[in-house]
């Protein structure tokens, strides 16, 4: 199974005259089997995409396969398939998790009583909470919330699930939690992870896009992408008023009190010392447009 | 500063939004509407002034109630926006103080509200100044009469309901809930004052309205009188005040406790039950264990087929149900309702203090139904809470924040609507059958056993729970096609009340108006009537319902994409396969089933509109007017042979006509005027030719070859055919107390025979229909001094009547009944009063219990259902108790029969239909009073049968003071027969239950006795009058000249100025100041006694000084009281304990003192040890109850 995203385009007529904002330009993607990262600043783009693939919005332009279905015409083929995590969601807060649960199960297909108990309660105690399955909704915690947003995606072993942006707002326990629970599903489902934490990125995804202003920079796998600026990047420790105007800096950031300036350069420049590039390196050189598909000026 | 900041930002905030716009826009429109049209016709018939300060307060004041339920949202959002958004934690740390923050808040949300209600005043402004009002009835422009009603009513009440939003919407977090509070004002301001307002608890009734709209009413539309209604200004006193002042209190109380209450913190889930069982369940929940890899998930099948979607749709109902249920509207719905219910329906099952039989027909008709689209009671909450959580499920899931995820599962749209409908509809089954439970404890506690479960399930789970699913699926689509939740709340809102208002607006054919159609019936006479057509009017509306739900699951919101545009292209995408189906079959349904209803309302029978019938009315004036007061021959003998079907619907008249002509000339021509709702063939036994035959305004001329001669005589022949004719929009022929032709319980009248002339009362009245129709005015009643004398009564007839039933029923028609018989597998009997009776005659059949006896020369009949025989000897103790005595003083009894009929129909009155005939509806014969207290089957039949000498004997011309002639007359004598048949204690019992406020609360405004047309003036205060004179006077020579009067007018239309010159004749030159006070102005006595004390004497006997208070005062007919001096005589009287069961002990001294005005004392001397005693203690002139007796302290 694969998913195909051809052309899509998305455009937001924002309120007033103020005019238009276009959140998808143009995008196109082949998402094959397996853990796809989606990686991208805040406002790129990236819901939009997830809530399209989603069936909850429409694209203006564009087709989107999910192996034989067309995603924007059969959406309700689509939802028997589909497993999506939003980045923000609530719950009713006077029902408990194990009724909710259930309810969703039914929602999703499960219509027998008896082996929907069986789903309810293996999914409760892979997210972790059977124990607490009594307990109002609008007593959990923030984290026990999202693993039970997790139980509701994971309903039914969607072949397509979107997961967007999971780990805001997780502490670090919570958040390793999360992935290896991700983990597990990219062995035979399409899972899209959006994010702007690196970090997920790299530590669960085969492959990965890079998206910004609804256009998508750089499509790659991230071990690949690493290779590929092997020698590239370098750092320098600076003063923080010192500007080092003739390098082309990709990111800048404060360690313990000084400032780390990472370049991109093909040669050795003077006084800097070779990095090994990490994902991040990719990211931010992908965004000041060093590398990827499609140079962001092309756009402009 | 920071309080103005938020105070503008908040202002500023919510007028961007539409519904402050839209709200302005609806109560603008509807003061103009209520202004123009509704509320005139109804409330002030003649004279009135479009810009009467009354007028401007009445809509200011139905303009707050709508208002109360059409924006509470501006209140919530004001106090809870930033706990729904979230926003709270960056407003709540902001260094501002709680004065400001609530403070700006509640004042921006009162401003608004203020701002708002401004429209209402605009549109009724609108409606007088506007284009198209009459300046003929527009007063001068008072803008104080505008400022009143905004400052007094919209104000306060701004205040108090911004107040009760606010607050519920704070402690809650969540803005809708401002609804909530809405709602409960609402419950306490119309259902709850009117419970208690029915139940004879009126200062309550008049506290308990926090919008004040029964304390308005109250006083402004009963008390007064038309002038004042023009002209008097609106401010606040009295009741109104204290009202005012009480619930401004509250606020200002509750708004007090908000601030102490309402902490800058964070809103945690607080869940008492949760509190209760943490302890137990905590522990587990904090076990920190990463072994989620281990668990797998079994496989599970799963389905996608109608099958699951079932399964789907009756999980999303049960969630929508447990979603109400739970929350405290729900809680309030389903138990604190019906517990409310309860109690008022044993409280309101009362009539004159009297109990009411708890038979399930009256419970049913009376109490636990209401008609959706009429709502006049506290059956209103339902389509209001129908509304509002309607618009909570459609809004559940994105209100929790949840719509994305279910969105997002493979479920089709109409599963959601579905559920969710079926959720809504599971709570308003719930709530019926918890109805039906509370009608059955009604049962129990009132030691009633005959439970008719299945009338109970037939009426609430079949009629009622029908109209209310249909309302639920309206409200349901609205709220999804809207798609804004507070634009959803109004429109539903205004939908509901143009259905409500729909006739108003000229909408009155049940095609139109949504879930609208002929009322079912239910009686225990006719069982269950007028099923059918309710039945293809609701099928009908099934049928749009259907297509609602199309449209609701075609532009169904889901995901992101709400734009209309957008939703219209989706709606396009989804109208395919079962959706397209259903629409079609919907559509179908609708116009087949529309189809045949027009076919039975238009087709079979007429559909005239009430334009048409003022048009007819008003063509036949100007066409047939000119015939008025013409020659014709007189009706002097009626025979008919009558044959009722009641198992097809059907019944035929044949019948003939003696008529003479009793005028001096030859008569040419013969007017008839046939029923419109029968088929009627007319002919002469003389050669005649019909000149004019108008079928359409009911007016046939027929030229007589040979004119009749003085006292000459011609026979009329006519058939009269009943046939059912399918139905028409109002249902069967006429409703429940009207004429039908039924299985059981038949009652058909005289109405339908022909008429002799042309008939004044089928004119126009409204004086501005008679304006529009440029006919010449008619002000009102002609003074009693302008009737001209010798105008002649209607002659009476000798009848007789042959009356044909089914073999198991019993037919009644006016007379003495000769004989009956079998015949053909039928059931006859033949009725005949050769003493020439008049008035309009009844038919009935019915399956009825026959009692007969004879009194003297009387045959004396009484026909009841056979369930409803408890008092019937109560009844026959009135009967004869009436005929002796009143044929003793007012005349012989002159007919030969009388009949007591069950009139089939729940209505609760009992009237006199003709000579010989009382009629009283099924609820009369629920009236149970117990043992020897106080008995109201007595008193009216009592009342009624006066009626047979004042309204049968003596006439009243149509004229001003006429009900004085009837009702006042018909009420002394039930009075006069009270204190000689029982004691003087039976008629004071009885005079205390006259004197509740309810249904007539005293004027002492208005028109004198002699010209009066008022409601209480006929039957209170005219049969106070009597009874004062009477005691004054004497009774005999009172009675004496009514006796007189009778015989003087035994042919002609008396007034007021007859009864007056013979009441004069008996009065003694001493009391003629008396007699002009209480006839000829509207002089009301004020007595107070202060104090009574007694002290023994050396004799023995007491001595009880007493210290009065008088007062004595003349009001013009404008309002305007003048203080006179009282100086004449009163009685004063001490009296010994009461025994058990008496108000008031034995009379120890009862004589008139000439008393003056103001204070004095007065001493008298007992022969007994006095327990109480004071002025006026039979309340002859003081006709307010309270303060004229008062305790004998005893000095030692």
């Amino acid at each position: 199974m694969e998913l195909q995203i051809r052309n899509i385009s998305k455009t937001y007529s924002n309120g007033r005259s103020a005019g238009a904002v276009q959140a998808l330009k143009n995008v196109t993607l082949t998402i094959p089997t397996g853990m796809y990262g989606l990686l991208g600043p805040n406002g790129a783009g990236k819901s939009t995409l997830m809530r399209i693939l989603a069936t909850l919005q429409e694209p203006d332009a564009g087709s989107i396969r999910l192996g034989d279905i067309d995603v924007v015409n059969q959406p309700d083929e689509v939802r028997q398939t589909l497993g999506y995590l939003p980045q923000e969601f609530g719950v009713y807060p006077k029902a408990r998790g194990e009724e909710l649960l259930d309810y969703f199960a039914i929602l999703k297909g499960f219509a027998e009583r008896r082996s929907r108990k069986e789903v309810v309660e293996a999914l409760l105690r892979k997210v972790n909470l059977w124990d607490v399955r009594k307990q109002k909704l609008g007593g959990y915690s923030g984290g026990m919330r999202q693993r039970f947003g997790v139980a509701v995606a994971l309903l039914g072993n969607p072949k397509l699930l979107i997961v967007d942006e999971p780990t805001a707002g997780l502490d670090p326990a919570e958040r390793v939690r999360f992935l290896n629970l991700l983990s597990e599903l990219g062995e035979n489902s399409v899972v899209i992870l959006s994010t702007h934490i690196v970090d997920d990125v790299s530590e669960l995804c085969t492959r990965m896009a890079i998206i910004n202003k609804g256009e998508i920079l750089h499509e790659a796998e991230p071990l690949k992408a690493m290779e590929a600026l092997q020698g590239r990047i370098w750092r320098k420790i600076i003063q923080k008023n010192e500007l080092a105007r003739e390098h082309t800096v990709i990111s800048t950031k404060l360690l313990g009190g000084r400032t780390v300036v990472h370049v991109y350069s093909e040669e050795t420049p003077a006084d800097f010392e070779p990095v090994q590039p990490d994902l991040e390196d990719v990211y931010f050189a992908t965004m000041a447009g060093h590398v990827g598909t499609r140079k962001p000026d092309a756009a402009v | 500063m920071k309080f103005w900041a938020i105070f503008r930002f908040e202002f500023a905030y919510q007028i961007r939004r539409p519904w402050p716009w839209l709200s302005m826009a609806v109560l603008m429109v509807f003061a103009f509407f209520f202004t123009r049209e509704a509320v005139l016709p109804v409330t002030l018939p003649q004279n009135f002034i479009l810009n009467s300060p009354f007028i401007i307060t009445v809509v200011s004041m139905f303009g707050c109630q709508i208002w109360l339920l059409l924006t509470p949202a501006i209140s919530g959002e004001a106090a809870a926006r930033d706990l729904q958004t979230r926003m709270h934690p960056l407003m709540f740390t902001s260094p501002i103080r709680k004065t400001d923050y609530l403070g700006g808040r509640f004042l921006a949300a009162f401003g608004l509200h203020a701002l708002i209600l401004l429209a209402v005043q605009v549109g009724s402004l609108l409606a007088v100044y506007g284009p198209g009002a009459n300046p003929e009835i527009i007063g001068p422009f008072r803008p104080a009469a505008y400022l009143a009603a905004y400052g007094y009513i919209a104000l306060s009440n701004a205040l108090i309901a911004t107040t009760f939003q606010f607050a519920v919407a704070l402690f809650t977090a969540r803005p809708m809930a401002s609804y909530f509070g809405s709602l409960l004002l609402f419950f306490l301001s119309y259902p709850v004052t009117l419970t208690l307002y029915m139940a004879g608890l009126h200062g309550r009734a008049l506290l308990a309205d926090p919008i004040g709209v029964m304390a308005i009413m109250n006083e402004m539309m009963s008390n007064w009188t038309i002038v004042e209604k023009n002209v008097r200004l609106f401010t606040l006193e009295g009741a109104m005040l204290l009202n005012r002042l009480l619930w401004l209190g509250i606020a200002l109380g509750t708004l007090s406790f908000l601030y102490w209450r309402f902490r800058f913190t964070h809103r945690t889930v607080t869940d008492p039950w949760a509190w209760l069982t943490r302890r137990f369940s905590t522990k587990a929940a904090s076990s920190v264990a990463t072994r989620s890899a281990a668990i797998s998930v079994p496989y599970a099948p799963r389905s996608f087929g109608y099958a699951t979607h079932l399964r789907q749709t009756i999980a999303v109902a049960q969630s929508s149900f447990r979603m109400i249920a739970a929350s405290p509207g729900g809680l309030f719905l389903l138990i604190v309702f019906p517990m409310l219910l309860t109690f008022v329906v044993l409280v309101e099952s009362q009539h004159w203090g009297i109990p009411l039989l708890p038979r399930t027909s009256y419970l049913l008709t009376k109490h636990l139904t209401g008609v959706l689209t009429s709502p006049t009671n506290y059956w209103i909450m339902v389509p209001l809470f129908t509304i509002y959580y309607a618009g909570e499920l459609v809004w559940q899931e994105r209100d929790a924040g949840l719509s994305e995820k279910v969105d997002a599962t493979p479920v089709p749209e109409w599963v959601l609507f579905l559920g969710k409908l079926i959720g809504l509809g599971l709570i308003l089954a719930a709530l019926m059958a918890i109805v039906a439970v509370v009608g059955i404890t009604v049962q129990v506690i009132k030691g009633y056993h005959q439970f008719e479960i299945e009338r109970y399930v037939q009426v609430l789970l079949g009629f009622k729970l029908t109209d209310y699913l249909l309302f639920a699926t309206l409200a349901m689509t609205v709220q999804a096609v809207v798609n804004q939740k507070y634009v959803g709340q109004m429109v539903a809102l205004v939908t509901y009340l143009l259905m409500v208002f729909s006739s108003y607006l000229g909408i009155k054919h049940h095609l139109l108006v949504y879930a609208s159609g002929p009322e079912w019936s239910f009686s225990d006479m006719r069982g269950f009537s007028s099923i059918e057509p309710w039945l293809w009017f609701r099928l009908y509306w099934a049928a749009w319902a259907l297509l609602l739900a199309v449209v609701a699951r075609l532009l169904w919101v889901r995901g992101r994409e709400s734009g209309f545009s957008r939703r219209l292209q989706i709606a396009r995408l989804r109208f395919r396969g079962a959706t397209a189906g259903f629409a079609v079959i919907g559509v179908g349904l609708v116009l087949i089933l529309g189809g045949y209803i027009f076919y039975n309302t238009n087709g079979l029978n007429e559909y005239v509109t009430d334009d048409d019938v003022v048009q007819r009315r008003a063509d036949y004036e100007r066409l047939y007017g000119k015939y008025e007061g013409i020659p014709q021959p007189t009706r002097v003998a009626t025979t008919l042979q009558i044959e009722i079907y009641p198992d097809q619907n059907r019944a035929t008249i044949r019948g003939r006509y003696r008529l003479v002509n009793r005028s001096a000339v030859p008569i040419g021509a013969v007017h008839l005027e046939p029923a419109f709702y029968v088929r009627t063939r007319m002919s002469f036994d003389r050669s005649a030719n019909v000149v004019v035959a108008d079928d359409k305004l009911g007016h046939f001329i027929y030229a007589l070859d040979k004119p009749l001669q003085p006292g000459d005589s011609l026979t009329l022949h006519f058939d009269v055919e009943f046939e059912p004719r399918g139905f028409r929009n109002s249902g069967l022929r006429t409703n429940a107390a009207g004429q039908a032709i039924l299985e059981n319980g038949t009652y058909i009248t005289g109405d339908a025979l022909p008429i002799i002339g042309y008939q004044p009362m089928r004119e126009l009245w409204s004086a501005d229909d008679r304006r529009k129709y440029g006919l010449p005015r008619q002000i009102t009643l002609p003074d009693p001094g302008d009737v001209d004398p010798s105008v002649t009564a209607n002659a009476p007839a000798t009848f007789e009547a042959t009356i044909g039933t089914d073999a198991d029923q019993v037919a009644v028609a006016p007379g003495v009944l000769r004989r009956s018989w079998r015949e053909a597998g039928r059931r006859y009997f033949h009725y005949a009063s050769v003493t020439p009776i008049n008035g309009r005659d009844v038919f009935f059949s019915a399956n009825y219990a026959v009692h007969r006896e004879r009194w003297k020369h009387v045959d004396l009949q009484v026909y009841v259902h056979p369930g409803h025989r408890e008092h019937l000897e109560r009844l026959l103790r009135s009967v004869r108790a009436a005929l002796n005595y009143y044929s003793a003083q007012f005349g012989t009894y002159p007919f030969r029969f009388l009949q007591l009929v069950e009139q089939p129909g729940n209505f609760m009155g009992m009237g006199v239909d003709g000579s010989g005939v009382i009629t009283g509806g099924e609820g009369f014969f629920l009236l149970d009073p117990q043992d020897n207290g106080f008995d109201a089957i007595f008193e009216i039949v009592a009342h009624e049968m006066g009626h047979q000498w004042w309204g049968m004997q003596l006439k009243p011309a149509f004229a001003e003071g006429g009900g004085v002639l009837s009702e006042s007359l018909a009420w002394y004598s039930a009075m006069q027969l009270v204190k000689k048949e029982k004691d003087r204690e039976a008629l004071r019992r009885f005079m205390s239950i006259m004197r509740e406020p309810d249904p007539w609360p005293p004027m002492r405004t208005g028109l004198p006795l002699l010209r009066a047309m008022d409601p209480w003036a006929n039957y209170r205060k005219g049969p106070y009058a009597m009874n004062a004179l009477s005691e004054y006077v004497g009774e005999d020579c009172v009675n004496g000249a009514l006796r007189t009067l009778i015989a003087k007018k035994a042919s002609s239309l008396a007034t007021t100025i007859d009864m007056y010159r013979e009441l004069q004749a008996v009065t003694p030159d001493s009391l003629k100041p008396l007699l002009a006070d209480l006839f000829e102005r509207n002089t009301s006595w004020t007595f107070d006694t202060r104090q009574a004390t007694g002290k023994q004497t050396a004799a023995g006997t007491w001595q009880v000084t007493f210290q009065v208070e008088s007062h004595k005062v003349v009001a013009d007919s404008a309002g305007v009281d003048t203080e006179v001096p009282v100086n004449q005589w009163v009685e004063i009287g001490v009296f010994a304990p009461a025994q058990s069961g008496e108000m008031l002990g034995k009379p120890l001294y009862v004589q008139k003192h000439f008393i003056r005005s103001g204070r004095q004392t007065i001493t008298v001397t007992v022969p007994q040890k006095p327990a109480r005693g004071g002025i006026d203690p039979y309340n002859l002139l003081d006709w307010e109850e309270g303060d004229n007796i008062e305790e004998v302290t005893i000095e030692k």
